[in-house]
């Protein structure tokens, strides 16, 4: 007689989510830098709700809850800039970019609450290499960690970076997931060998090396990846900056540049390529690009937290012990 | 038992109250009419329930939590606030309070 069977490897997925992943925290995109201007309000939607911009006189961004502390009016439908604070329509309270009330229009005396703290919910705000960044933490704790300095994206000398976006109905975890995964490569994209690949963690850092120096990849945090290729001297990167719109839908955001060489240098055909060969459109390529590929994975599969992983499937777990810093509160969680 | 109020108003009236057992001081003084607005409802934000505690009185009550005194001193640039003064959202009746004394207080 046959031993009984793993029946509960066979019935796992009835009771998996697609993502049960909570928002991750970290320094999210949220708006390029053009996109708005002084004295200016819009609704945002990411991180999983509704948000307000604003753009103070003074040029400071602030991103708040759109809902007013005092009698919950919305503050991104009538609500107006005032100076540097964004005002509610309903009765002008005031509030600073850091979520301070600032007025009352008619109250002899200010709440004292409105001193000691900020009433209303923000995110603290930086602008870096031409995009609005913000930092998410789901207790509204404060950054942890810095933004990297990037010379490629905020020193002259370099090509006006070309941007791509899309959205993937997955979370972030598993689209970066596919930077270690280095035996996808082959099978999916199409590589003629399986690359190798080695990652290194440090506290909200990863960098993975994929081919021997070829791609260099600096994660920091769930919402910045920086990755250089490099061939023949010649270095083009790109900066991935996904960022969760709800917890089922993920906004992939990229841009592109290398050094202003030359038109018509050997430099500048190389840089091109490597650019077109990230973005999947070189010509003459064997390997296939993400959007052609990737998509279709992501958009269909589940999370698997207990996954059956073979000999040749790298660093996948250590990855995942690695992404867990970045939910607070879920760190005993059996779903992530 | 009730527990008992003696409430002087703003004209130098005092009034006998009858009060329920854990409600707060300031809703005994609101529902009884006597220019206490008690605006916030109790977050301390508006200070608008202030009464001065008579004798020892004062004393028997909890003492000011950090957000009371805030307020305290937030309305003592505009009226009188004294050693005596409390903000009465901040004051729950007991049995043990019963008799209690207080004067309602000027407000911003």
């Amino acid at each position: 007689m046959n031993a009984p069977i793993k029946l509960q490897l066979l019935l796992e997925t009835q009771r998996l989510e697609r993502n049960p992943f909570p928002i991750p925290t970290g320094w999210f995109f949220a708006g390029y830098s053009d996109s708005i201007q002084p004295g200016e309000v819009k609704n945002i939607n990411f991180l999983d709700q509704e948000w307000v911009m604003f753009r103070g006189e003074g040029g400071q961004v602030g991103i708040t809850d759109p809902y007013c502390p005092h009698l919950g009016a919305h503050l991104g439908h009538g609500g107006t800039v005032v100076g540097d604070n964004i005002r509610c329509t309903f009765h002008h309270w005031e509030y600073s970019t850091e979520g301070f009330c600032k007025h009352i229009p008619y109250a002899k005396v200010m709440p004292p609450i409105t001193k000691k703290q900020p009433i209303l919910r923000t995110l603290p705000v930086q602008e870096r290499y031409g995009l609005i960044w913000a930092w998410y933490h789901p207790q509204a704790a404060d950054p942890q960690w810095e933004l990297p300095a990037i010379p490629e994206m905020e020193e002259p000398g370099h090509v006006k970076p070309r941007r791509w976006s899309g959205s993937v109905n997955t979370a972030i975890q598993e689209v970066a997931e596919n930077g270690v995964d280095n035996v996808h490569l082959k099978y999916l994209h199409g590589t003629p060998i399986v690359p190798p690949t080695t990652a290194t963690f440090e506290d909200h850092k990863m960098q993975i090396n994929i081919g021997m120096g070829y791609i260099i990849g600096d994660m920091y945090g769930p919402g910045l990846n920086v990755m250089r290729f490099t061939k023949d001297g010649v270095t083009a990167t790109m900066i991935s900056y996904s960022v969760p719109i709800t917890r089922d839908k993920t906004q992939m955001n990229m841009s592109f540049t290398h050094k202003d060489y030359p038109q018509g240098s050997k430099e500048r055909t190389i840089a091109e390529h490597l650019v077109a060969h990230s973005i999947g459109e070189a010509e003459g390529e064997e390997s296939a690009g993400f959007e052609s590929v990737d998509m279709i994975v992501w958009n269909n599969k589940k999370y698997r937290a207990k996954p059956l992983l073979c000999d040749g499937d790298g660093q996948i777990i250590k990855y995942r012990q690695w992404f867990k810093q970045f939910y607070p509160g879920f760190e005993n969680s059996d779903k992530i | 038992m009730a527990v008992e109020v003696l409430a002087t108003d703003r004209e130098g009236t005092t009034h006998k109250l009858e009060a329920e057992r854990g409600r707060p001081l300031m809703e005994v003084l609101r529902e009884a009419n006597l220019g206490v607005e008690g605006t916030c409802g109790g977050a301390c934000a508006c200070g608008t329930c202030h009464v001065y505690v008579a004798g020892s009185w004062a004393e028997r009550l909890p003492l000011r939590s950090e957000d009371e005194q805030m307020m305290l001193e937030a309305i003592a640039e505009l009226v009188e606030v004294r050693p005596a003064s409390r903000l009465s959202c901040q004051i729950p009746m007991s049995e043990e309070l019963s008799g209690i004394e207080v004067e309602i207080g000027p407000v911003p």
